[in-house]
């Protein structure tokens, strides 16, 4: 299949395609991450405070990797798109836009949202869009670890006590359908699988579905079955959470732009 | 009152393969892989890093402050330490290559 290793060699439907998805992903990674850091100092014992909020800073630094990719091809610089963009610009899934909830939920949530970012990112590191490939390589380090920190607690306190399974069936149950929502489909989805730059949204689904059934029922832990996913989030439509959480991380940006810190 | 902290486990980290384990200190958690898991965001999130060893705080056995005149030379023993040998230029160069010094 026909590579393409830079933004120039995509004609103009493969790369609006290819900006769409980038749009997704990097939304995706720093509305987690800003949820993620309302766990610093809050987080239930000191080490995972550490670990959780240096996860945060991953995720932030994930978004950077696409923001400036989608910079390159053509989009603003990275704080114009983070800041400078109102909720129904965002294209990031509901599940990232949730409030961060009690522990179980902020950490079925992660480790839900890693799973999928591990499966696509594999996929990715054999996009036709170098850049893009190259970025994946990068990243499936910190994924990896993301994935052992996220399995390595779900198989601790999916089945310790009574309220520790009732709290996580809980956030399984509630987090779900929005997880589904990371893999809706897309008008872009047809062209980015024929040029080979990312698979169907519905195959990353079905593959990310076989990676956390395990994991959950290793757990104890039942995945909700018949649900309906949560959609709305590529096009735009969220959960008001997410307003909220946009203020609060632009709230200096929209005092004074230029500042710098 | 009862402690009721988790486990503590001691941290070594090594810089890089075939270097010795360095001891940075200690954790907090529930078992090893946990141990592990939390190790890694604590004490390998700013420097190099290839492998980290976790040990469980009981297993290591140690000798008793009160004894360390033990460790105190009675007689002059300058004669174990190795000065006086000439290393060669490239050795001292591998060397300060390897630590980073």
């Amino acid at each position: 299949m026909t590579t393409f290793d830079a933004p120039d060699a995509l004609d103009a439907a493969t790369k609006k395609a290819l900006i769409d998805l980038l749009y997704r992903m990097a939304d995706d990674e720093i509305v987690l991450g800003h949820r993620d850091s309302e766990w610093t100092g809050h987080a239930p014992i000191i080490e995972e405070d550490i670990a959780f909020s240096s996860m945060a800073q991953d995720e932030m630094g994930h978004a950077l990797a696409y923001y400036n990719l989608l910079t390159e091809l053509g989009e603003p610089d990275a704080d114009t798109m983070a800041f400078g963009r109102s909720a129904s610009d965002y294209r990031c899934a509901s599940l990232v836009c949730l409030p961060k909830g009690d522990w179980a939920f902020s950490l079925v949530r992660q480790y839900l949202f890693d799973a999928a970012e591990g499966v696509r990112l594999a996929a990715l590191a054999a996009s036709t869009f170098t850049p893009l490939a190259n970025i994946a390589r990068k990243l499936a380090g910190e994924e990896k670890y993301h994935l052992m920190h996220g399995r390595t607690w779900i198989a601790r306190i999916g089945a310790a006590t009574d309220e520790s399974r009732r709290r996580m069936q809980t956030a399984v149950d509630e987090a779900y359908p929005h997880a589904l929502g990371l893999f809706e489909p897309t008008s872009a989805d047809e062209i980015l699988a024929q040029s080979g730059i990312c698979p169907r949204e519905a195959d990353l689904r079905a593959q990310w579905e076989s990676s956390v059934a395990p994991v959950l029922a290793d757990a104890e832990l039942k995945v909700p079955e018949g649900v309906t996913p949560q959609y709305g989030g590529r096009t735009g439509v969220h959960p008001a959470a997410l307003a909220d959480l946009l203020e609060s991380m632009q709230l200096v940006y929209n005092i004074d732009p230029s500042a710098k810190w | 009152m009862t402690d009721t902290q988790w486990p503590v486990y001691e941290v070594f980290h090594q810089q890089a393969r075939g270097e010795a384990h360095v001891h940075v200190g200690s954790i907090h958690a529930t078992d090893p892989e946990m141990a592990l898991v939390l190790a890694k965001e604590q004490y390998a999130r700013r420097q190099a890093c290839v492998n980290l060893w976790v040990v469980p705080v009981e297993a290591i056995t140690a000798t008793e402050y009160e004894d360390s005149d033990i460790f105190e030379r009675g007689t002059d023993k300058s004669y174990r330490e190795t000065w006086g040998y000439k290393t060669p230029k490239t050795v001292r160069a591998r060397d300060k290559e390897a630590t980073g010094e």
